[in-house]
């Protein structure tokens, strides 16, 4: 038995093929993006009924004894679930007109949802081996929906890549489930809590959580096992960039976290400083890279690899207020990202081209579409009144206050290196053209993909302006980690 | 009965071959005969540590584990495979060196 949810997007999964085939014999492939969207907004009303019952810091648990797999939801696994459902239906609204010229969409919906399905999995999931098992349906969808236009090489170079780099990472998380099942007989995430409570030093458990650390780090694109993801995530459909760049490997960070806070609290002392350094390195080599780029879709990934470095210092600090910050970067990271890889989604469509150089002045001609792009790119780099500042203050002072201040310093010199190349895009969004035909005759971006991008824009003005209540769920989220064992 | 830990022997023998296999053939089928050996690894880890966890019991949950994993490794190498062919279809060749125009 499934939570509802879940249910409900695995009832889409598999009607999605049929529905999107007889709409194709009906000549009206458009709708079946239409049915795909449905079934996300049935799934997401099925989440808010779960919501109410997590609320108070309950647990909903199909669990009857250590000894079985199942579903362990508390309020962090509601939390990252509506981040899933949400970014994946603005996703899907936006596909209906990006994917209207390719052919074989309702294959597309199919893994598109089939990917939400298997993160929201791996959110609801009770014990590490049913995390296991939906985090497959994510990887196995999106090494799919990477390598979708086949017909070019790009997208089968990239898909070959990430398909081998992030199944070998599959099958070294699976040896490190195998050590801690062979520590402590159960992979059930309060039964590990509660056997490995005062483990202490045990070099067996050292090297599964190694493996582990190395199993998720390949999905959370950690460096130095990030270079499979500017290729996957530029040579994807954009709306899919945006999914494996705002969500995708954000699952890494929250299994990270879920993991790490049940089965290895008992050396945390140690894995906490490996982890400051491993943020470290992935921010700033992340925020380095970005700043050569001159494609716009592989700046964005590697600003991503970036902000998964920030997220990673609040697992290093370890505190409840530094994993309210990784949450709640987690929620910001999927509006801010999200809205900035659908703009340069928007103006990829209308000018057929990534290279920066080429689309330069293209805001004079799409300024809805920059303005929206510039506020997500304002919001990336942690400017104040937006969402991005918010999380990265609240990571900054979990740092300081757990006194490791100069990783708050990394925090801050890093936004000061990522602005350069954010603002970078937008000024060469407004910089005059020198006269060119192919830009006289762009048009605004269609109103069906302004729709998504727009919201996420006016969420993440609202969440920097008003963030009490968002940061309040964020708290209650990251006690539930804490709560786990007890 | 044969000791714990020449079974660990053999997993992490195993488990080591395949990433030697991925760290060095340039053919991508052995690429993903790599995987599979990888994974098989931890399959055999778990079915050795569902007997030896308690003396006389054999924890079936260990061996549905390996099970669903069976499923999972198939689905991940059809998925493999599939690119590979269209890959081959690209490069006209199955040797991975030559998937270098994207640099990570």
């Amino acid at each position: 038995m499934f939570p509802l949810p879940l249910e409900t997007l695995f009832l889409f999964v598999v009607t999605t093929p049929f529905v999107g085939w007889l709409l194709t014999k009906k000549n009206r492939q458009n709708l079946c993006g239409a049915y795909t969207t449905f079934g996300l907004i049935i799934s997401g009303i099925a989440l808010y009924n779960l919501f109410s019952q997590v609320l108070d810091g309950n647990v909903v648990s199909d669990q009857q004894t250590s000894f079985a797999a199942g579903f362990r939801i508390d309020m962090l696994s509601v939390f990252m679930a509506t981040i899933f459902i949400g970014l994946g239906l603005l996703v899907a609204v936006y596909s209906i007109k990006y994917m209207e010229n390719d052919t074989g969409t309702m294959l597309y919906y199919t893994l598109l949802i089939a990917m939400i399905s298997g993160m929201v999995g791996v959110a609801f999931a009770g014990d590490l081996f049913t995390l296991y098992v939906f985090w497959e349906l994510m990887s196995i969808s999106s090494y799919v929906l990477v390598a979708f236009r086949k017909a070019e090489w790009e997208p089968i170079e990239a898909g070959m890549k990430y398909l081998i780099m992030s199944a070998a990472g599959s099958a070294t998380l699976f040896l490190g489930m195998s050590l801690l099942y062979g520590i402590t007989g159960t992979l059930n995430f309060q039964s590990l809590a509660s056997a490995l409570a005062t483990a202490g030093q045990n070099p067996w458990l050292s090297m599964s959580f190694l493996l582990i650390l190395v199993g998720f780090g390949v999905k959370a694109s950690i460096v130095p096992l990030h270079t499979w993801l500017p290729d996957a995530h530029s040579a994807a459909p954009t709306p899919i960039s945006a999914m494996l760049s705002g969500v995708v490997i954000e699952t890494g960070v929250y299994a990270l976290a879920r993991t790490f806070f049940s089965a290895f609290v008992s050396f945390q002392v140690q894995w906490s400083l490996v982890l400051a350094v491993l943020s470290i390195v992935t921010m700033t080599l992340g925020n380095i890279t970005a700043l050569l780029q001159k494609d716009i879709k592989r700046l964005l990934a590697y600003s991503s690899i970036a902000q998964v470095g920030y997220m990673l210092v609040g697992l290093a600090v370890g505190t409840q207020l530094g994993l309210t910050g990784t949450t709640l970067h987690i929620l910001n990271h999927a509006l801010m990202k999200g809205t900035a890889f659908l703009c340069a989604g928007a103006i990829i469509y209308r000018t057929g081209t990534r290279q920066l150089e080429d689309i330069t002045g293209v805001g004079r001609k799409m300024p809805l579409t920059a303005i929206f792009f510039a506020i997500s790119l304002f919001a990336l780099t942690g400017m104040p009144p937006l969402n991005g500042f918010v999380s990265e203050l609240t990571l900054f002072t979990s740092a300081v206050q757990a006194s490791m201040a100069w990783l708050g310093l990394a925090i801050i010199l890093n936004s000061i290196l990522s602005a350069a190349y954010y603002l970078q895009i937008i000024r060469v969004l407004v910089k005059p053209a020198a006269s060119s035909e192919k830009l006289e005759k762009l048009k605004e971006t269609s109103f069906v993909m302004l729709i998504p991008i727009c919201i996420m824009a006016i969420l993440i003005i609202l969440l920097g302006v008003y963030p009490d209540p968002v940061l309040d769920l964020a708290r209650k989220a990251a006690q539930s980690l804490f709560t786990i064992g007890g | 009965m044969i000791p714990l830990s020449y079974y660990l022997v053999f997993t992490f023998t195993l488990f080591i071959i395949g990433f030697y296999c991925l760290a060095t053939k340039r053919n991508m089928i052995r690429l993903i005969l790599g995987i599979e050996l990888m994974v098989n690894a931890a399959n055999f880890s778990f079915i050795v540590f569902s007997s030896y966890w308690r003396e006389g019991f054999v924890d079936p949950l260990a061996h549905s584990f390996v099970i669903v994993s069976t499923a999972l490794v198939g689905s991940v190498t059809a998925v493999a495979l599939t690119i590979v062919v269209y890959a081959y279809r690209h490069y006209g060749t199955l040797d991975v060196r030559e998937l270098k125009r994207l640099r990570g």
